[in-house]
């Protein structure tokens, strides 16, 4: 597990220094951010921005997903997130802002672009009375080669190779999702977009796509995966976004997605010495009560000297356990619920959102979420991405 | 090419596409039916020609089922067909499982525009190798007595029959472009084909009243009939030269109007 510690106030890396910079030029030239390190962005969007009459469904949205990423796309129901893949696809047309898939930009170029991407958006739709095999045939050859033995591999890959020559309209809710991921793998894009594939499948089904999915990054396709589900996201991603009202609200690798707490609660035979002792080491803020314990935010470094104090003090230490790990889909609430509060403040929130810790830090609105007191550092994004 | 070959997969396995069909050839089966039954008499004044001496010659058959396709079953058909192509698909999400794919939108437009066609072609086609079995199984093969009275050979008679059939066609693929380009507008089918069909319906009205005559060279349903003019003696061909350019401007606004509504479209459905 890598370190989480927040770079200090003065030191933004360079990267971060990079996005804030680049933000502040604003506009729909703004060059893709620099996530990938030596590999190449295979999609990205820039300044991306679509309105509906008044509703600003995206918001100068700055995406760029690296080959080989498995990248979620992460957000609740409305965020924008289908309103972006449609932009990406070309189905709609940005107000502003433009995608890029493999160096061809969308709306521009469009054809061009969709040659290196494949998916689908909300469900894939397919004609229920031909069977998938034929499906596979006919929509393959639109603009690109699907040959027999091609579509017997995507079927295989997806588990669907028995069932490749009944009707599609028998096939049940989990099977035409498989069959989607098929059709978007079948002329082999650069990168497949998959639009909350998940979404009203059962708990088996939901298991054998994520499952499908983890295969697919492991084999080196780079998939753009959308979905509300936090816990989805980190089970099969690499790298991931959250957006919330068509803006990013964090973005960067996932194993540092989940919001990590160092507190541990302590139970001795003495609570109030106890007390006092963490509160002498970690301030008055770092120490909280609960059902009994006494919670302490000491570290991952803090704890050993916490109890090297409370064993010197004559408290008889009974238990020193991490404090439950607040929930990722509290988080995750509590994420977007304050990007909402900001939303109505306007147009600085965003922005704000992601500006590095330091600055977050000093947010008094982003100190806690759902009333707990969390480390507002360990919400900001660390900016190593 | 391939996306056309696609649409025409597509198409034949639909079963509306076969409904449609055989609706059309029901005609001539009713048409033979009728002669077969009726005596022959003289045609009653505001009658179209031939149907009255149906009985007389198998051609017959073809020349009076093409007048009822014309005033009104081809352009229905044809109307569904035109709806189908873009709004049924957009109805079925399909549309977007295309427009996600390395094609142009003018590309899909336009094949599906041409596949439209293409089934109203073929339901002709059907319609008039129907006719003529049954016509010259029930009344037999004859010389083609002309509207002007004159008699002409099976083989020019067969000819001047197929391409009244075209120009029958071309009449219908305006009602067709209507709800072709409603089709780009609306996502729902059945609205677009009953556009179509609602103003097919309105222009033959107006076209009914001799108010409305200023306005009869500029609308496409005045010329339904214009392939009658093909069986005089000599042919007369003003009519059906108007005919053609009117139902090409019309179209051609039409398919115009869809590719500006269709290339600027946010796809959602």
């Amino acid at each position: 597990m890598a370190d989480h510690k927040q770079p200090p106030a003065s030191t933004p890396p360079g990267v971060c220094r990079g996005r804030l910079a680049e933000e502040s030029a604003g506009g729909a030239d703004s060059p893709a951010p620099r996530a990938c390190d030596d590999r190449p962005v295979v999609l990205s969007t820039h300044g991306l921005t679509k309105r509906f009459g008044k509703l600003v469904a995206v918001d100068h949205l700055d995406l760029a997903v690296c080959r080989g990423d498995v990248f979620g796309f992460l957000g609740p129901n409305g965020a924008g997130k289908t309103t972006t893949i449609r932009m990406i696809f070309g189905l709609i047309f940005p107000t502003s802002g433009y995608a890029e898939v493999a160096g061809h930009r969308v709306p521009g170029e469009r054809v061009a672009a969709l040659r290196h991407l494949g998916g689908f958006v909300e469900v894939p739709a397919f004609y229920p009375n031909m069977s998938a095999r034929r499906n596979l045939r006919l929509i393959g050859s639109a603009g690109g080669d699907a040959s027999e033995g091609r579509i017997t591999e995507v079927l295989d890959t997806v588990g669907l190779l028995t069932r490749g020559d009944s009707r599609v309209g028998g096939y049940s809710h989990g099977m035409k999702q498989r069959l989607g991921i098929a059709n978007a793998l079948l002329n082999s894009p650069d990168v497949i977009i998959l639009d909350e594939p998940t979404s009203g499948l059962d708990p088996q089904g939901m298991k054998d796509v994520r499952e499908l999915v983890r295969e697919l990054g492991k084999v080196g396709t780079t998939v753009f995966l959308s979905s509300h589900l936090l816990h989805e996201i980190e089970q099969v991603c690499n790298r991931a976004v959250i957006i919330n009202r068509g803006r990013t609200v964090v973005e960067g690798p996932v194993a540092t997605l989940r919001p990590r707490d160092e507190a541990v609660k302590v139970m001795t035979g003495d609570q109030q010495k106890a007390f006092e002792t963490a509160r002498a080491l970690f301030g008055a803020q770092g120490v909280s009560w609960d059902e009994g314990y006494l919670v302490v935010r000491a570290g991952d470094e803090g704890v050993p000297e916490l109890v090297r104090r409370l064993v010197a003090d004559g408290v008889a230490v009974r238990a020193v356990v991490p404090a439950v790990e607040q929930g990722l889909e509290e988080f995750f609430l509590g994420l977007t619920q304050s990007s909402d509060a900001d939303g109505g403040r306007g147009e600085p929130a965003g922005r704000r959102a992601r500006q590095p810790c330091a600055a977050w830090a000093a947010s008094s609105s982003r100190s806690s979420f759902n009333g707990a007191p969390t480390s507002a550092g360990r919400v900001c994004w660390p900016c190593r991405c | 090419m391939t996306l056309l070959r696609l649409e025409l997969s597509k198409t034949l396995n639909q079963k509306r596409t076969y409904i449609g069909w055989v609706g059309l050839v029901l005609v001539p089966v009713i048409v033979v039916a009728a002669g077969s039954l009726q005596k022959p008499r003289p045609q009653a004044p505001g009658e179209p020609p031939f149907v009255a001496h149906v009985s007389q010659n198998g051609l017959l058959v073809m020349l009076s089922v093409l007048i009822a396709l014309a005033a009104f079953l081809l352009p229905i058909i044809a109307a569904m067909g035109g709806a189908s192509s873009v709004a049924s698909e957009a109805e079925t999400g399909t549309l977007k499982t295309w427009l996600t794919r390395p094609v142009s939108r003018a590309a899909v437009l336009l094949t599906k525009w041409a596949m439209a066609v293409l089934y109203a072609l073929a339901g002709a086609a059907l319609v008039a190798v129907v006719s003529l079995i049954a016509g010259v199984l029930a009344f037999g093969l004859h010389p083609l007595v002309t509207l002007s009275g004159t008699t002409m050979g099976v083989q020019q008679a067969l000819a001047l029959i197929g391409l009244a059939y075209l120009l029958v066609v071309a009449g219908a693929v305006c009602s067709l472009s209507i709800a072709f380009f409603i089709s780009t507008l609306t996502d729902s089918s059945l609205t677009a084909a009953t556009i179509a069909i609602a103003v097919f319906t309105v222009l033959t009205i107006l076209n009914a009243f001799s108010v409305f005559d200023f306005m009869k060279p500029y609308t496409y349903s005045t010329y339904r009939l214009a392939f009658l003019n093909l069986f005089r003696f000599p042919i007369y061909w003003p009519p059906i030269r108007q005919a053609l350019v009117n139902y090409g401007v019309t179209t051609a606004l039409l398919l115009l109007a869809a590719w500006a509504v269709f290339s600027r479209k946010d796809i959602l459905t």
